[in-house]
């Protein structure tokens, strides 16, 4: 190699050579550019990967050889804060789901124009016979006996006993329970019968928060805007009353009896679907409008006129986390019965 | 022709990319005291060792060549760093003929020194500051000293690729 040439020529060969390529790049060469990036994809590029193919096992048993123990130290360390971040993350999604379901249980009850306190489940009842849960607050913040408590679904049932700092809700599926209730159309009726409708050439005057004034001229349709669908949506239905009645529970797991006051009318008027809510009125222990639930089953019973309409409640009453408690004061006299 | 193809001017193209693809894949990758051995400024040095100053530059200017292509340093800067600490460890020859394998070594220590310490004042003369740190006190011996270990065990193939063979003593009888 290089044998016709002295080794100072050889050397100064080498030399010159850098020294004019590092000039010839420095200025910005395309040549070298394009050198640069040929060598890089063409040449360095295979030959790297024929370089790792060999290297990469021996690197890893020389790795698993040295380093086993630490890498076993790291393992345990990562497993523990995999754990620690799954705690974490399912203690953040809690969190995500009861700021929901509080916001849930405020927009219902701040709907409904009632003074509401929020309460948490902090027990249930131990008894197989009695549909009852504890909630945390008390008569030191303002609860009664009879007053209403509904989530973020509605109506769940009432309050039973009263103690300073917390109370004894008796739920709708309860036996003794019973409460005011009418039946709605369905939400597809309302729409139809609300399209079919004439317009009115002036505005009722009970009508007060109505994007559009949808009168009726039968006496038992009433108008508002104060809608029993969740406060989140915009559609504005409205409310025809087909019967009322009272709605008891029957026990755990089982759905509601609506029993009428005029049941004659119910076989024809009635349809699965129908939403239910609170009747309202003097006597009620809840104030008119909170939703309870929706019909699913209307019956005629053999050999009578009468239908039975089972309902089942909006709530989920094996699933309470929150609840609120509307600081309606019922009647004392529908409180005692 | 035959003798151009499989001379030793072409046996540096290959065990050159094969050493500076170990260089990018496993000693860049694998810092000592935050330092990167330099496996292919070994290379050259070995070559230098086993070849004299005039192999040993020009075997470090085509590495040194290949290392300014594979990555950003200006084209020639590396190739003239290695060429002279290619140079600096063949003028062991000049001591003796043929050199032991730790002679060599520490001749290499050497020639590394001068190939590492080089890129930075170059680097520094066209123009690159930033290189000369006091970082260099401990980068420079750490590559040096590595490159006099690796060289013994690199003697062997850098003799196959310059093409020198060991010298044969023959004692006369009388």
């Amino acid at each position: 190699m290089f044998a016709s040439l002295s080794r100072r020529r050889v050397i100064l060969l080498v030399v010159l050579t850098c020294v004019l390529l590092i000039t010839l790049d420095k200025r910005g060469n395309p040549v070298i550019d394009r050198a640069r990036g040929i060598f890089s994809t063409l040449i360095m590029r295979p030959v790297d990967t024929a370089t790792n193919t060999i290297v990469l096992p021996l690197e890893r048993a020389w790795d698993g050889i040295m380093n086993y123990d630490d890498l076993r130290k790291e393992r345990d360390a990562l497993y523990d804060q995999v754990q620690h971040m799954r705690g974490d993350d399912v203690k953040a999604q809690t969190a995500i789901l009861e700021a929901q379901e509080l916001l849930r249980v405020t927009e219902l009850s701040s709907a409904l124009g009632y003074t509401a306190v929020i309460a948490q489940v902090v027990g249930f009842s131990p008894s197989n016979f009695q549909s009852t849960v504890e909630i945390n607050v008390g008569s030191s913040r303002g609860l009664k006996v009879g007053m209403p408590v509904t989530d973020g679904a509605g109506l769940i049932g009432r309050i039973t006993k009263v103690f300073p700092d917390h109370s004894i809700v008796l739920l709708a599926t309860d036996p003794s329970y019973a409460i005011a209730a009418q039946i709605l159309a369905t939400p597809e009726e309302a729409a139809k019968e609300a399209a079919n409708a004439p317009r009115p050439t002036t505005p009722p005057s009970t009508s007060t928060t109505t994007t559009e004034p949808l009168p009726f001229d039968e006496p038992a349709v009433v108008t508002t805007t104060t809608s029993t669908i969740p406060p989140s949506t915009t559609t504005t239905i409205p409310q025809i009353i087909r019967e009322t009645g009272a709605l008891e529970g029957q026990g755990t797991g089982r759905p509601l009896v609506l029993r009428f006051t005029d049941s004659s009318s119910a076989v024809t008027s009635v349809r699965e679907g129908a939403i239910v809510d609170t009747a309202g009125g003097n006597s009620s222990l809840a104030p008119h409008g909170i939703p309870i639930g929706i019909v699913t089953r209307v019956v005629t019973e053999t050999g009578s006129s009468n239908a039975v309409v089972e309902v089942t409640l909006n709530a989920r009453l094996d699933r309470l986390n929150f609840v609120s408690v509307l600081l309606y004061e019922p009647n004392q006299n529908a409180v005692g019965r | 022709m035959p003798r151009i193809l499989f001379g030793p001017a072409l046996r540096i193209l290959p065990i050159g990319l094969l050493a500076l693809s170990l260089q990018r894949l496993v000693f860049a990758q694998h810092p000592v005291n935050d330092v990167k051995l330099q496996f292919v400024l070994a290379v050259v040095v070995a070559a230098g060792a086993v070849g004299g100053p005039d192999r040993g530059a020009v075997v470090g200017f085509v590495l040194g060549l290949l290392y300014d292509l594979s990555g950003t340093t200006p084209l020639g800067l590396v190739a003239l760093a290695y060429g002279l600490g290619g140079m600096t460890a063949g003028y062991v020859h000049t001591l003796v003929s043929e050199p032991q394998w730790w002679m060599g070594s520490v001749f290499a220590i050497f020639g590394a020194a001068v190939g590492e310490l080089s890129v930075p004042f170059l680097g520094q003369m066209i123009g690159d500051s930033g290189w000369i740190t006091p970082r260099l006190l401990v980068q420079i011996p750490t590559v040096a000293i590595a490159a006099g270990l690796m060289t013994p065990a690199l003697m062997p193939i850098c003799r196959w690729m310059v093409g020198v063979k060991r010298k044969k003593w023959k004692v006369m009888v009388e």
